[in-house]
């Protein structure tokens, strides 16, 4: 009953971005009487959004930010697992913080201070403003904290730095890798509110796309929405698909320690 | 271990953790000090000795004091609480059952299961609104149709009724979150040692005994780590009622979530007003509750050995 509830709607929503708007009204059939392409065809002719602008725009944000949040994050997870330093548990502190406050909740500042900086409309800004995350930090602190010490003590005695000692280790927390960097990217796919302050209005993200294409006051067929949310969801429902296994392995890992 | 308490010993770390404490620096405090300052600021306007009215701005609690008179803010601190607990202990409850369920299946089918449920939470919060609003809410969807009205009750108007606008926000929520969250709880069931549920086993321990004694206290630490997440996520939550309600609070405010209603004040285009002071001081105000309450739940769990 609950998985018919959860996947149910969204079989719906494919077959209903074939439909007519007085089809999709109709919500006990779910099969459309033909299956016309038109909502797809609508929404990459440019004629209502850039939706492949809008597309690129998003897997380059999201893709940017979850490449270098698994590199900043895992570094100082390492740093924060490994290391002993003063000042370590000030580190944690500033990683749980981000946890506690996030982004989201900021938003209203970071674009006041944005706007400061001169770099409101700004994609690269925007981007390098998701890279830190508590989350990423914490999450490979404990991923970073299973490397037995006598491996890093070897690799000291080497003559490695701890950056060195890092970039030798990285390899062995691959699952974690791809694990962190898909729940990264996921979290960043789905932004909404700061994109809408910080972009452009003609500089969409896919939610900002999406919340345009099923406003109303367009009169835009219901089907061209659905057919954002299908298109939307296919990125999302690959990268998990490929990833499942290694995602369940690297969660499963990281919930022992 | 590597590393000392010495000076030297950071430095050696610096190019580990520098990137980010340098974003954290740019992007995460100093925007916090933005807000801090914006939200005492005040417009004072006074009168000049030839009668004219001359603006300044001034530090002043004026910000704060009009948040706690904005019956408003106050109504969407309301919904917002509601929001928050009843997205957290359905959602908890509900993953905590279903990940119970498929613990207990066959490895094929729990693959299966766990990332049909896992859908929900890849697609975009303004999808799920939309799927909301044309598969479920209406005189013909899915709520009605088949939970309503074979009840024997009258059909329901989900969004033009207040009692059942926020309802509605929540399971959205709980629609969204239920399918990663019990991954998290079924991957904590898989590390419990399989002794136990042998010598449960043994004593003849029934499911309801082993659920109780086995189960629930060995994800009971990723219950907290779910329940700050959803804690968070809640308190920020926009996409999905900026969506479903188009950047209002529906009917008589019902669904007036926090964050939209500081976007509203913030910006043009929700009531207009344009007063960023004022939406900073209303953040900052939740800002100090909200971290209160997550820095509680994190210090009751075990997260927090992490940094020792």
């Amino acid at each position: 009953m609950v998985l018919l509830l959860t996947t149910y709607p969204f079989l719906w929503m494919f077959f209903s971005s074939f439909k007519t708007n007085q089809e999709i009204y109709r919500t006990a059939h779910i099969i459309p009487e033909f299956f016309d392409f038109f909502a797809y065809k609508l929404l990459f002719s440019n004629d209502l959004i850039k939706f492949d602008e809008v597309l690129l725009r998003s897997l380059f944000l999201s893709g940017g930010q979850a490449v270098l949040a698994c590199l900043v994050t895992a570094a100082t997870g390492y740093a924060i697992a490994v290391g002993r330093f003063r000042g370590k548990r000030l580190l944690f502190l500033a990683a749980m913080l981000l946890i506690l406050y996030p982004k989201q909740a900021l938003s209203l500042f970071l674009f006041e201070w944005m706007v400061r900086l001169g770099i409101t409309g700004s994609l690269y800004g925007l981007l390098f403003s998701g890279v830190a995350s508590g989350l990423g930090v914490v999450f490979f602190a404990q991923v970073f904290k299973k490397i037995p010490p006598e491996l890093v003590d070897l690799a000291r005695l080497e003559g490695k730095s701890h950056f060195g000692c890092f970039l030798t280790f990285l390899p062995l927390v691959k699952p974690a890798l791809i694990t962190y960097g898909i729940l990264h990217f996921l979290l960043s796919w789905q932004e909404h509110l700061l994109p809408l302050l910080v972009l452009k209005s003609d500089e969409l993200t896919l939610p900002l796309a999406l919340a345009k294409l099923s406003d109303s006051s367009y009169r835009i067929p219901e089907a061209v929405g659905l057919a954002a949310g299908v298109v939307a969801l296919l990125p999302m429902l690959i990268l998990f698909g490929i990833s499942f296994k290694r995602i369940r392995s690297a969660l499963s890992d990281w919930v022992v320690s | 271990m590597s590393g000392d308490q010495s000076g030297k010993g950071i430095l050696s770390f610096v190019p580990l953790f520098g990137p980010f404490l340098l974003l954290w620096f740019i992007f995460w405090l100093v925007p916090l000090f933005t807000g801090l300052e914006l939200s005492f600021t005040g417009h004072v306007t006074e009168m000049a000795s030839d009668g004219t009215m001359v603006g300044e701005y001034k530090a002043t609690w004026g910000n704060y004091q009009a948040a706690l008179g904005d019956s408003k803010w106050v109504k969407s601190l309301g919904n917002t609480t509601l929001f928050v607990v009843g997205s957290i202990t359905s959602t908890l409850t509900l993953s905590f059952f279903l990940a119970s369920v498929i613990f207990r299946m066959h490895r094929v089918s729990q693959a299966i299961c766990l990332f049909l449920l896992i859908v929900p939470s890849l697609a975009l919060p303004g999808t799920l609104a939309k799927l909301f609003y044309l598969f479920f809410h209406g005189k013909s969807g899915v709520l009605n149709q088949f939970l309503v009205m074979p009840l024997g009750f009258q059909q329901v108007n989900w969004m033009m009724n207040p009692d059942w606008i926020l309802p509605c926000l929540v399971f959205q929520s709980v629609w969204r979150w239920t399918g990663l969250i019990t991954l998290l709880l079924f991957c904590g069931m898989q590390a419990i040692p399989r002794w136990q549920f042998e010598t449960a086993s043994l004593e003849g321990a029934n499911r309801g005994m082993v659920l109780q004694t086995i189960l629930f206290p060995g994800v009971r630490h990723l219950l907290w780590f779910a329940a700050i997440f959803l804690l968070v996520d809640g308190v920020a939550a926009f996409s999905g009622a900026y969506n479903l309600l188009g950047g209002s609070g529906g009917v008589l405010d019902a669904g007036l979530l926090f964050v939209t209603y500081v976007y509203q004040v913030a910006f043009p285009g929700g009531s207009g007003r344009f007063d960023l002071p004022l939406a900073s001081a209303m953040s900052l105000a939740v800002a100090i509750a909200t971290t209160g309450i997550a820095y509680f739940l994190i210090w009751s769990s075990s997260i927090k050995g992490v940094a020792k």
